[in-house]
């Protein structure tokens, strides 16, 4: 056998006979000689030290399992999926889809209760198919053209289809579309006064007050302020813009997608400021989370989370961050520990 | 020097086990008896873990490194080894030696997916041993309860499972580049007008 293993055979038996609870003054005496010995033993505990401390960091996935009850392989790999997963990316809710097809197909006044929110949907003075989703809810529409609109969390567009233009006007909130190609008839998506204008092509757009967000993952898009002759998109691009002008990132097409993740139900975060994640996850939920350390505020985390599930991640942060949460009936306060 | 409030065991873990995966990559290229190199692992790291009692070097991996190249240089001196290519300027040397930037050191959740992900490679007896050990935090005892079987053998998985679960964590890993993949060179452009 090699040296270094029976080493290492040594180290593990005393780092698992301290960890055992029985472990007296003499053990530690014990274990201090053996280390000073050698320096060879020393490293050789350090490093199974090392790795048996960070194994420590599974009980952050406890909370999600029964005591006494080992979770299977699969089990734990979906709790802690790939923040990249793209082939998570679109298998839509059937249901919620056929339950807004026929929404749609009653549209001129509707009364909805949906949890605690109430949308009523009238034909108003302006023309359209109105659709709106509460706080939380994700929800794909199918247009008559063949294109399909997804909408996020508290969100409401109006969509009008005439022979030169299928129009769509976004109220509040966020929607994906996914344009069915036809040249005769731009796709036109209007936010305030800005204009988004696609042929055929995959795009989201979100309001944020009178700024929007544009995110485009396949084709080519032209986007439009008041006063500029407008910017070209093209897929993997993300772009703001802040009053009259555009700002653009060129990402690549996955990482344009990751922050459409909210497709299927969920929110992923790379290297994000906590102040913004947890902005994030107020949007999907009627509970906020508030912080209230500036020092919390500026950590940052990578992961992927299910939007509605702010519990698990407030647990997650309270696990690996030096941060205690503090629950109210309508907040959750986030502070340093 | 030491630092206070900083160990050397301290800073030992935190500077030097995460480079391991590219020691070992290293390694493997360019020593041949791949049943040595657990041993020279061991002995680079002793080594290592002198010097730094006497001075603590700036760059820990850059450090990791040349003890390494003369760790096997001073082996083929000895004669004990001939099958050795490229000890010195190795050109795979100069592409490791940048140190882990900030931005590159795992977050917690990748932390934890690494650790998932090195629970999961262990064989089922083991995985569920430490499972119930480290998370439910059970005694060997009531581990040995739980599942029907001895504390001898309880004992036995938890010993594997250390080694193993250090060699999947510092050893087999993705490196931090895979992990991280914080693809964060954006360029930030402005087009519009005022």
């Amino acid at each position: 056998m090699e040296r270094s293993k029976q080493t290492e055979e040594h180290a593990a038996a005393w780092l698992l006979k301290r960890d055992s609870g029985h472990w007296s003054n003499e053990d530690a005496a014990r274990l201090a000689e053996w280390l000073d010995t050698a320096t060879v033993n020393r490293v050789a505990f350090l490093r199974l030290e090392a790795g048996w401390e960070k194994t420590s960091r599974l009980k952050a996935l406890g909370a999600g399992f029964a005591r006494g009850k080992v979770p299977s392989i699969d089990e734990l790999s979906r709790s802690i999926a790939p923040a990249s997963g793209i082939a998570e990316l679109f298998p839509q809710s059937r249901t919620r889809g056929a339950m807004w097809a026929k929404l749609s197909a009653l549209a001129a006044a509707v009364m909805l209760a949906i949890g605690t929110g109430i949308f009523v949907y009238t034909a108003g003075p302006l023309a359209g198919d109105r659709y709106a989703t509460p706080i939380g809810g994700v929800a794909s529409v199918p247009l008559k053209d063949g294109s399909s609109v997804t909408l996020n969390t508290a969100s409401a567009i109006r969509v009008q289809l005439t022979d030169k233009e299928r129009r769509i006007d976004l109220a509040r909130g966020e929607a994906f579309f996914d344009v069915a190609k036809d040249p005769a008839r731009p796709f036109v998506v209007r936010a305030g006064a800005k204009r988004i204008v696609a042929v055929g092509t995959k795009f989201s757009v979100r309001k944020e007050g009178e700024n929007i967000r544009v995110i485009v993952t396949e084709g080519l898009v032209r986007m439009e302020t008041a006063d500029s002759a407008g910017s070209l998109l093209t897929a993997g691009a993300i772009a703001r813009t802040i009053d009259a002008r555009i700002a653009v990132q060129n990402k690549s097409v996955p990482e344009a997608e990751d922050t459409l993740s909210w497709r299927s139900g969920y929110v992923v975060f790379r290297e994000t400021a906590l102040a913004e994640a947890v902005a994030e996850f107020n949007r999907y939920n009627e509970r906020q989370i508030v912080i209230q350390d500036p020092a919390v505020a500026a950590i940052r985390l990578t992961g992927k989370f299910r939007s509605t599930n702010y519990e698990i991640f407030v647990r997650l942060l309270e696990d690996t961050f030096q941060v205690r949460a503090h629950y109210t009936d309508d907040q959750i306060v986030l502070s340093g520990r | 020097m030491q630092s206070v409030g900083d160990s050397l065991d301290t800073w030992f873990k935190r500077e030097v086990l995460p480079h391991e995966a590219a020691l070992l990559r290293y390694l493997r290229r360019i020593w041949r008896q791949s049943d040595e190199i657990g041993d020279l692992r061991q002995e680079i790291y002793a080594r290592l873990y002198e010097a730094a009692r006497k001075s603590r070097p700036h760059s820990a991996k850059a450090f990791l490194f040349s003890t390494a190249r003369h760790l096997l240089a001073d082996r083929v001196r000895r004669g004990r080894i001939v099958s050795i290519e490229a000890v010195g300027t190795s050109d795979a040397l100069d592409v490791m030696v940048d140190e882990l930037s900030p931005e590159r050191r795992l977050s917690a959740w990748q932390e934890l997916r690494r650790v998932t992900y090195a629970l999961n490679c262990l064989p089922p007896k083991c995985r569920e041993v430490i499972w119930l050990r480290k998370v439910d935090e059970l005694s060997t005892k009531q581990v040995a309860l739980h599942l029907g079987i001895s504390e001898r053998t309880v004992e036995g998985q938890i010993l594997k499972g250390m080694r193993l679960l250090s060699e999947a964590i510092f050893t087999r890993a993705l490196s931090a580049n895979n992990v991280a993949s914080t693809r964060s060179i954006d360029t930030e452009t402005e087009n519009g007008k005022e």
